[in-house]
């Protein structure tokens, strides 16, 4: 059996979870779901000092995430992973554990035994023109499925779509191989320092790539009058590796810029076997001086393959 | 132990700022239970003098008479705090053009008028400033974080991130990306890009970032408009800053 729920009746299933969550539909964000768990600015706690107490924000009802995309799901499993290690962040499961995702892809889904699924409660995926079959992954998934717009057919009709437009396609095989992207990136440091010279010059240093990344989650703490902030923050920034004492380890935006590739690919690779990435797009999309990650990493990987080939005549 | 003593000055602008710090209502009394205001021309009748704890001035000294009183204040004052655009950067002052000017006067005030106005500069042109409040007009939220640090007797820290951060925040798609002239990667956050999210570019009111990558952004401008426009951009808040002179000018 297959669920089934009819695109001209996506509003009103959502409106009928609705009344028992809150409903954020992400279709049009242009900031990562990570904004949800982990948002950009927040007081993470207040004291009050007549009652001498600490207050944190409470979350009131629990949330449905409505319409993330397969890299965005994908990215989630891998951000909850990471924010629980070392220590559970506290802050971010106490919205993550309240929250329902649902999937939607306007592409075939490649299904398991064959492939894993992405990640997230509940995903939609399209199967013709006016359908879309529910792939419930989690027990919350199944919370949500029991809803009388999702119907249950033995046969249904699933159109061949051609592959849609993958944002990152050389770079979503990349990924495959972690521990080559980590050689390759940090060889490229001291080997290939033309890349980075190159790209220091254009970068302006802006900090968006990283925000808009679903997988960076660096943050910056500000103790205000009685409460305590933390806001994201980027390590392409000026201050980002700056420490108390005045001192900057990373005093160049060169060494800034290398960092967020080192970050993502070497470091990500050592601490969790993967690189820290999923070919979402974003940061090419939003990159006002256009940078392209993709195509620094296909230039890397051609210098490298280069350097090994003349290494070995 | 008597209340710290602040002194608000004002030269030439247009008060907007002075006007955001009492737009702080009952804010504004919450912070004065920590400190006295007793030098507030726009506001108050009450004029002490000197010494004081703090003087915040407000617009740009113009004339031979305004330098000497912002003089008198540098004096008189532990710390002396820019306060909006007009001092930080010379503001909508620095916008006024030379040709222009002598053509006005003798239209206004006659051929026999000598004039006495110089060229607008930020007030650290003529004497040592603690700390520069940004923006045309400052921010409300920024004043509250700015009177709560001085009273926490925390040096006012800069944000080093640029106005990027808070427009990806606002949900806006990018100026530069659709090929629409934008500072914002090189100006200082703080404003919640408010002009960004009304439909402008980012002029750079805020002053500039931390290490900008000016020329970054340059190349990018070339690629989107002509030199003439790219000029009119930073010339509304930045044409006193070194790094026009030393970067943008000579490209122009
Ligand atoms: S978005 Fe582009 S210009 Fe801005 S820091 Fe990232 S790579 Fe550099
Ligand atoms: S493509 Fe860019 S934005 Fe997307 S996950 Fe990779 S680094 Fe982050
Ligand atoms: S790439 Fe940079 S901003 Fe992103 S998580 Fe790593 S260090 Fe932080
Ligand atoms: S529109 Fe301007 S301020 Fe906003 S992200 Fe783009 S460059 Fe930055
Ligand atoms: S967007 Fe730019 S010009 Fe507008 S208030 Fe902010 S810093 Fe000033």
């Amino acid at each position: 059996m297959v669920q089934v729920l009819e695109k001209k009746q996506i509003n009103d299933f959502l409106a009928e979870l609705g009344k028992k969550f809150e409903i954020i539909d992400a279709r049009n964000d242009i900031l990562p779901p990570k904004q949800y768990f982990f948002p950009p600015k927040e007081e993470i706690f207040t004291f009050d000092k007549k009652s001498a107490r600490v207050s944190i924000p409470k979350i009131k009802k629990d949330f449905i995430i409505f319409g993330l995309s397969l890299p965005d799901l994908e990215a989630m499993v891998q951000l909850d992973e990471i924010m629980r290690k070392p220590q559970e962040d506290f802050f971010y499961f106490q919205r993550r554990n309240r929250a329902y995702l649902i999937g939607l892809s306007e592409d075939p889904i490649c299904l398991p035994p064959v492939c894993a699924l992405p990640g997230g409660d509940m995903i939609l995926e399209k199967i013709n023109e006016g359908q879309y079959r529910v792939l419930t992954l989690t027990d919350k998934g199944k919370k949500i499925a029991k809803s009388r717009f999702l119907k249950s057919f033995k046969n249904i009709e699933i159109k061949k779509y051609p592959d849609g437009l993958v944002p990152m396609p050389t770079l979503k095989k990349m990924l495959l191989d972690p521990e080559y992207l980590s050689d390759i990136v940090a060889w490229s440091w001291k080997n290939d320092a033309k890349i980075w010279d190159d790209l220091k010059d254009i970068c302006l240093g802006c900090g968006i790539c990283t925000y808009v990344c679903p997988l960076c989650y660096c943050f910056s703490v500000e103790d205000r009058n009685a409460s305590r902030c933390r806001q994201w923050d980027a390590c392409t920034l000026p201050n980002f590796a700056k420490i108390s004492s005045g001192f900057n380890f990373h005093k160049t935006l060169k060494e800034r810029y290398y960092n967020w590739f080192f970050h993502k690919f070497v470091r990500a690779y050592k601490e969790y076997g993967k690189s820290q990435c999923v070919a979402c797009g974003r940061c090419k999309k939003y990159c006002p001086a256009g940078i392209d990650i993709e195509k620094v990493l296909i230039n890397i990987k051609e210098d490298y393959e280069k350097y090994l080939s003349v290494a070995k005549s | 132990m008597s209340k710290p003593k602040i002194a608000i000055c004002d030269f030439t602008d247009c008060e907007g700022c002075q006007v955001q710090i009492i737009s702080l209502r009952e804010k504004l009394l919450d912070l004065e239970k920590h400190f006295d205001i007793v030098d507030w021309r726009l506001v108050q009748a009450k004029k002490e003098k000197g010494p004081y704890f703090a003087t915040l001035v407000e617009g740009t000294p113009i004339t031979p008479s305004e330098i000497e009183t912002l003089k008198y204040f540098r004096e008189q004052s532990k710390y002396i705090f820019g306060l909006g655009s007009c001092a930080s950067l010379a503001g909508i002052p620095g916008i006024i053009s030379k040709e222009n000017r002598e053509k006005w006067y003798k239209i206004i005030y006659g051929a026999g008028y000598k004039p006495q106005g110089i060229d607008a500069l930020p007030i650290q042109a003529f004497v040592k400033v603690d700390f520069l409040i940004h923006g045309c007009p400052v921010g409300q939220e920024q004043l509250v974080r700015f009177f709560e640090e001085l009273m926490a007797g925390q040096t006012p820290s800069y944000r080093n991130y640029s106005v990027c951060f808070e427009c990806k925040v606002e949900g806006n798609p990018c100026r530069l990306v659709e090929k629409k002239p934008c500072l914002g990667p090189i100006t200082q956050a703080g404003c919640k890009a408010v002009c960004v999210s009304g439909g402008s570019a980012c002029y750079g009111c805020f002053g500039l970032r931390t290490e900008p990558n000016i020329r970054a952004l340059l190349t990018i401008l070339n690629n989107i408009t002509d030199k003439k426009e790219i000029e009119r951009y930073f010339t509304m808040f930045l044409s006193r800053t070194e790094e026009y002179q030393k970067i943008v000018k000579p490209n122009l």
